[in-house]
C-alpha cells in the first residue's frame, strides 16, 4: 500500500463526459462506492461509470470510494464557492466511516439527476413532513424523484450541511462502514460485531487483526445497502466539531485552483456582450462601421436582447464592443425612475390601508389591542435594490456542434444549467455535459441560469468553442437584483412598555416565507401582510434573500419600542424572548461578549440585533464610532446558535464573511434606476467595503442542539444592518430609517 | 457555508416554464468579419500610436495601458475605479467632480503639478498614506515621464 500524505488533498473538479457516462460498465480493477441508504438500491454499478473510472477505485455507495492505496474519496453533491462546504461535508462522511483523515480526497458530484440534492427538494415540497427521527435513512424516495424532476442540484439556503451533511453524506459513511465491516467479517470468518473500523482500518481485537479497507472494498459494493446505519453520538465524533483545514486552501492559495473562467479549450473564441440597458428591450440597430475593423474581430452578433463581439481574444472582443452604437427598441420600463418607485410603494401601501394586501400570518385582534394601546409607535423603513457583485464575474463557456453541446461554467444548480442549455439549444438534456468548476463567489446570483442561455445562443450561432465573460458593468447592470422594498409597522405598548400588537405591511415577498415574521417575540396580537409591487427589473437571490431586509426592518423597530418603553434594547429582547431558552442564549451571550454594560468613549454607541434564520439562532452587537464625518464600524460581536458547527472555523469564517458582505450592503449598497436603466456599472459607484473598514469580528459558538443542525452561509448576515443601526441611534439618537448609510447625513 | 438561498419558488417556476419551449432565438444580425482560423490582419499597421510623432507620447499612450483598467483620460468621461484623469495636470488633489476620494487624498492639499504626479505614481502608498489607489506604482522614470506627458497631451484634445 502506498504511503499517502496528506498533500494533494485538492479536490478533483469532475469533468463528466457523455462518453465516460455510456461508456463500458467494467471499471477497471473495480471501485467500491456507496449508495446513501435513502436510495432504495445501491447504485454502484450505474454510477462508476461516472465516477469510479481510476484504476483501482471501487464505488461503495453513491458517495464512497476507495482506491487500491486506501485512498476514501467522498462525492460531495454540491459546490463549492468559497463556503468551504466540500471540507464539512468530507468531514460528516469521514467521521461516520472512521476514515483517515489524511487519506481522504473530495470529488465533486457530476451534473447527474442521480446526485440531486433531493433533501432541499423535499423542504420545498413539503416542509411540514414529520420525519419521525432526523436522520431517518429511508424516507426521501418519494422526494427524490421529484427533486429529479425539478432539476434539483442546488447549492444554497445554507443547506448543505444541515440537509445533505446530515440526511446523505453521514448516512453514506455509515453506511460503508458497515458494508466494508460486513464484507470484512466474511472474509475472516468472525461475527461482524467483533470488528470495528479505525483510521481506514478494519480491526478485529480478538485476533489483532487489521486490514485496509481496501481489501473490502469490492466485496463491500456487493453487500444490501444497511437500512439504517448506526450513526455516531457526539461524544464519538472524531472530525465533526473539530476546524480542519479547508481541502481547497492550498490550490486557492497557489493559484492553481479552477474558477469556470479558466476554462479553455483548443480553438476557444471570446465573447464580449452588452445587454439593452433597460430590461426587457431589444437591439431595434446597431452600428458597426469601426467595430467590424477591429483587430482580432471575428463575428458581432444582434441577438436581439443584446450584443455579442466574438474575437480571438477578449481584450479585442470588449474594445470593438465598445464602439458599437446601438438602438434599443421603448418598453414600458424606459420611464421608471427611483422615486418614482419609493412613491408607488407608498401609494399602494397606503391604498392597502389596514385590511388590503395578502395576510401573511395573524394571531389575535391587532385592531383592538392597538386601539387600547397606552403608548403607540410607527415606522416606516426602506431598503434599496442590490446587485450581487461577485468577484469573478459571469461568464460561460460553451460549445455546439454534431446536435451536442458542452458547458463550462460555476453555477449554484448544474443541473439547472444543464437543462437551460438543453433548453436552449432545443436538444435532450443527455445531448448536453455540463463542467462546473468552482465558483468565484455565488450569493444567489450563480443559480440564476441567464449567463448559460446567453453563452449557448452564442455558441450555437458561431459553432466553435466561445467563452463569454461579461464585463464588471454588464454584472452590475443586468444582475437579478434583491428587491428594494418599503416595510411599515405599527405596534402598541401596554402601560409597562410591553408589545401587545404588532402590525406589518410590506412590499415584496421572495423567501423564506417567514421572512417578516416574529414567533419567537411574545407578543400576543400580530398581524403580518405583503403586497407585490412589480416593476422590469429581475429579482433574484441575495445573501440570506428576504432576511436581508426584513432583518433589517424587524430588528430596527423593536429597537424602537424599547426605546419608547424606555428601555434598554438588549434588556426589551430579553423580556420579548422569556421562555425561550435557546434563543435568549445567543441573546446573553452577545451582550456578554460585548461587555454590553461597560461604558463606551463619547461619540461611540453599542446596538444589538437578534435574528433566528436558516434554522440558525443569531445575535449581534456591534459597536459603532460616531466621532467622524461618517460612521466608522469598530466591532462586531457574534453569537450563534447553529445547532452544532461541524467546521467551527468554517463557521466562524461564514459569519465573517457574512459581516463583510452585510457591511457593504449597510454602508454603500444601493441599486438605482433611471430611465428604466441601472444607473450603477463599477466598484466606484457599487463599491465593496475595503480592508481597512473592516471591523474586528469575534464569533462565539453555541451548540444547542446537535440533532437539528442550522445553516451557515446566510444567517450572519440579517442582524449586522440593525446591529449597526442601533448603535448609531445609541450614540447619536438619531434613527435611521433608510439604507444604504451613504444617503444619511450625520453631520 | 453560503450562501445563498431558499428561493425554490422562482425557480421551479422558471424551470417548468423551460419545459417544452421552442429554442432560443438565433441572431437577428449576425456579421461575420473573418472565420475562425484564418489569420487576423496586422493591426500594428495602422496602430494610431505609429501616426503620431511625438515618441514620448506614443510611449506614454502605450505605457498608460497599465492605468486604463480604472482610469480614462477623455473630456467628461465617466470616472471609473478611479477618477477620470481629464486635465488633471495642474488641478487640486481630490477635485474630479463625483468620485469618491479617500479622506487621505482630500486632505493631502496636493496640486498636481507634473512633479507631483511623478512622485505620486511612483508609489501612491507612501506620498499619500491611506490613498485607495491600490495599483499604479511606477518605478521607471522613463514610464512616468511619458504617462504624464501623454495625459496630459489627450487632455489637449
Amino acid at each position: 500500500m502506498t504511503d499517502t500524505k496528506t498533500s494533494e488533498t485538492a479536490p478533483k473538479k469532475g469533468k463528466w463526459t457523455r462518453r465516460a457516462f455510456i461508456g463500458a460498465g467494467v471499471v477497471a480493477g473495480g471501485a467500491l462506492v456507496i449508495g446513501v441508504a435513502v436510495r432504495p438500491d445501491n447504485p454502484v454499478e450505474r454510477l462508476s461509470p461516472m465516477v469510479a473510472r481510476g484504476k483501482g477505485e471501487q464505488l461503495i455507495n453513491a458517495w464512497v470510494k476507495v482506491d487500491a492505496d486506501n485512498i476514501v474519496t467522498a462525492i460531495i453533491p454540491h459546490v463549492e464557492m468559497g463556503q468551504g462546504v466540500f471540507t464539512s461535508l468530507a468531514q460528516m462522511l469521514a467521521d461516520e466511516l472512521d476514515a483517515d483523515w489524511s487519506k481522504v480526497r473530495i470529488l465533486e458530484a457530476p451534473a447527474d439527476a442521480k446526485y440531486v440534492s433531493h433533501d432541499i427538494g423535499r423542504e420545498f415540497l413539503a416542509p411540514n413532513l414529520e420525519v419521525p427521527a432526523i436522520l431517518e435513512p429511508t424516507v426521501g424516495g418519494t422526494f427524490l424523484q421529484l427533486a429529479t424532476a425539478m432539476n434539483l442540484q442546488i447549492t444554497g439556503g445554507s443547506f448543505s450541511v444541515r440537509g445533505t451533511g446530515q440526511r446523505a453524506m453521514r448516512v453514506a459513511g455509515a453506511a460503508a462502514k458497515e458494508m466494508l465491516i460486513a464484507a470484512a467479517a466474511e472474509e475472516w470468518n468472525v461475527p461482524a460485531g467483533e470488528l470495528r473500523a479505525e483510521n481506514s482500518m478494519i480491526l478485529h481485537d480478538k485476533s489483532s487483526k487489521s486490514a485496509p479497507f481496501a481489501d473490502f472494498a469490492a466485496a463491500a459494493a456487493e453487500q444490501g445497502l444497511p437500512n439504517k446505519p448506526k450513526l455516531k453520538s457526539p461524544k464519538d465524533y472524531k472530525l465533526m466539531g473539530k476546524a480542519m483545514a479547508r481541502h481547497d486552501i492550498p490550490e486557492k492559495s497557489n493559484g492553481t485552483a479552477l474558477f469556470g473562467i479558466d476554462a479553455d479549450l483548443p480553438g476557444m473564441k471570446y465573447a464580449a456582450v452588452k445587454a439593452a440597458p433597460v430590461v426587457g428591450a431589444t437591439v431595434e440597430s446597431m452600428n458597426v462601421d469601426t467595430a467590424k475593423s477591429m483587430p482580432g474581430v471575428l463575428q458581432i452578433l444582434n441577438m436581439g436582447d443584446f450584443i455579442a463581439v466574438v474575437a480571438d481574444g477578449y481584450w479585442q472582443a470588449q474594445q470593438a464592443l465598445g464602439t458599437i452604437d446601438a438602438k434599443y427598441s421603448k418598453t414600458e420600463g424606459d420611464t421608471l425612475n427611483q422615486d418614482a418607485l419609493f412613491a408607488r410603494y407608498a401609494s399602494v401601501l397606503d391604498e392597502a390601508g389596514d385590511e388590503g394586501g395578502d395576510v401573511e400570518t395573524e394571531q389575535g385582534d391587532v385592531t383592538e389591542a392597538f386601539a387600547n394601546a397606552a403608548t403607540k409607535v410607527e415606522a416606516e423603513y426602506k431598503v434599496p435594490f442590490l446587485a450581487h457583485a461577485t468577484m469573478e464575474p459571469m461568464n460561460c463557456t460553451a460549445w455546439v456542434r454534431d446536435g451536442k453541446c458542452d458547458v463550462w461554467s460555476g453555477h449554484q444548480a448544474p443541473l439547472m444549467a444543464r437543462k437551460a442549455a438543453a433548453d436552449t439549444l432545443g436538444i435532450d438534456t443527455d445531448d448536453v455535459t455540463y463542467h462546473n468548476a468552482y465558483l468565484g463567489g455565488g450569493f444567489g446570483r450563480r443559480s440564476e441560469n441567464d449567463a448559460i442561455i446567453m453563452a449557448t445562443r452564442i455558441a450555437k450561432a458561431t459553432q466553435y468553442p466561445v467563452k463569454m465573460i461579461w464585463s464588471r458593468e454588464e454584472d452590475t447592470m443586468q444582475d437579478h437584483y434583491r428587491p428594494s422594498a418599503t416595510s411599515r409597522f405599527q405596534a402598541g405598548l401596554d402601560k409597562d412598555g410591553n408589545a401587545v400588537s404588532w402590525s406589518n405591511i410590506h412590499t415584496h415577498l421572495f423567501d423564506p416565507q417567514e421572512a417578516p415574521t416574529v414567533p419567537y417575540y411574545n407578543i400576543a396580537n400580530h398581524k403580518i401582510r405583503k403586497i407585490d409591487v412589480p416593476t422590469h427589473l429581475r429579482f433574484g437571490p441575495w445573501r440570506s434573500v428576504d432576511h436581508s431586509q426584513h432583518g433589517y426592518f424587524i430588528e430596527s423597530f423593536v429597537d424602537e419600542l424599547a426605546h419608547a418603553a424606555g428601555k434598554d434594547g438588549y434588556a426589551y429582547r430579553r423580556e420579548l424572548l422569556a421562555g425561550s431558552k435557546r434563543h435568549l442564549a445567543v441573546l446573553d451571550k452577545a451582550a456578554e461578549m460585548s461587555g454590553w454594560d461597560k461604558p463606551l468613549p463619547e461619540g461611540h454607541g453599542r446596538g444589538i440585533a437578534f435574528v433566528p434564520s436558516f434554522g440558525t439562532i443569531v445575535a449581534e452587537v456591534a459597536e459603532v464610532d460616531m466621532t467622524g464625518a461618517k460612521p466608522k464600524v469598530k466591532k462586531i460581536y457574534v453569537a450563534a446558535d447553529p445547532g452544532f458547527a461541524v467546521n467551527p472555523d468554517g463557521f466562524a469564517a461564514q459569519m465573517e464573511s457574512s459581516i463583510a458582505y452585510g457591511l457593504t450592503a449597510t454602508l454603500y449598497g444601493e441599486i438605482s434606476v433611471k430611465n428604466g436603466a441601472v444607473q450603477q456599472s463599477n466598484f466606484h459607484d457599487y463599491p465593496i467595503l475595503r480592508i481597512n473598514e473592516m471591523p474586528e469580528v469575534e464569533v462565539g459558538i453555541i451548540n444547542g442542539d446537535h440533532k437539528r443542525l442550522g445553516g451557515a452561509g446566510e444567517p450572519g448576515l440579517p442582524p449586522l444592518a440593525p446591529a449597526v443601526t442601533n448603535a448609531i441611534f445609541a450614540a447619536t439618537g438619531k434613527r435611521v430609517r433608510e439604507l444604504p448609510l451613504s444617503k444619511v447625513d450625520f453631520a | 457555508m453560503t450562501v445563498l438561498f431558499r428561493a425554490f419558488a422562482p425557480i421551479l417556476v422558471v424551470t417548468l416554464a423551460a419545459c417544452g419551449s421552442d429554442p432560443a432565438p438565433g441572431p437577428t444580425e449576425q456579421i461575420v468579419v473573418r472565420e475562425s482560423g484564418t489569420e487576423a490582419p496586422d493591426s500594428d499597421a495602422t496602430s494610431p500610436a505609429a501616426e503620431t510623432n511625438d515618441s514620448l507620447i506614443a510611449a506614454g499612450k502605450a505605457a498608460f495601458n497599465t492605468c486604463i483598467a480604472c482610469h480614462v483620460v477623455e473630456k467628461g468621461g465617466a470616472n471609473r475605479v478611479g477618477p477620470n484623469l481629464y486635465g488633471i495636470v495642474g488641478q487640486a488633489a481630490a477635485s474630479v467632480e463625483g468620485f469618491n476620494y479617500s479622506d487621505a487624498l482630500t486632505s493631502s492639499g496636493i496640486t498636481w503639478t507634473k512633479e507631483e504626479l511623478d512622485s505620486y505614481i511612483a508609489n501612491p502608498a507612501a506620498r499619500v498614506p491611506g490613498t485607495t489607489m491600490m495599483a499604479g506604482a511606477i518605478t521607471d522614470t522613463g514610464r512616468r515621464e511619458a504617462i504624464i506627458a501623454y495625459i496630459e497631451d489627450a487632455s489637449a484634445n
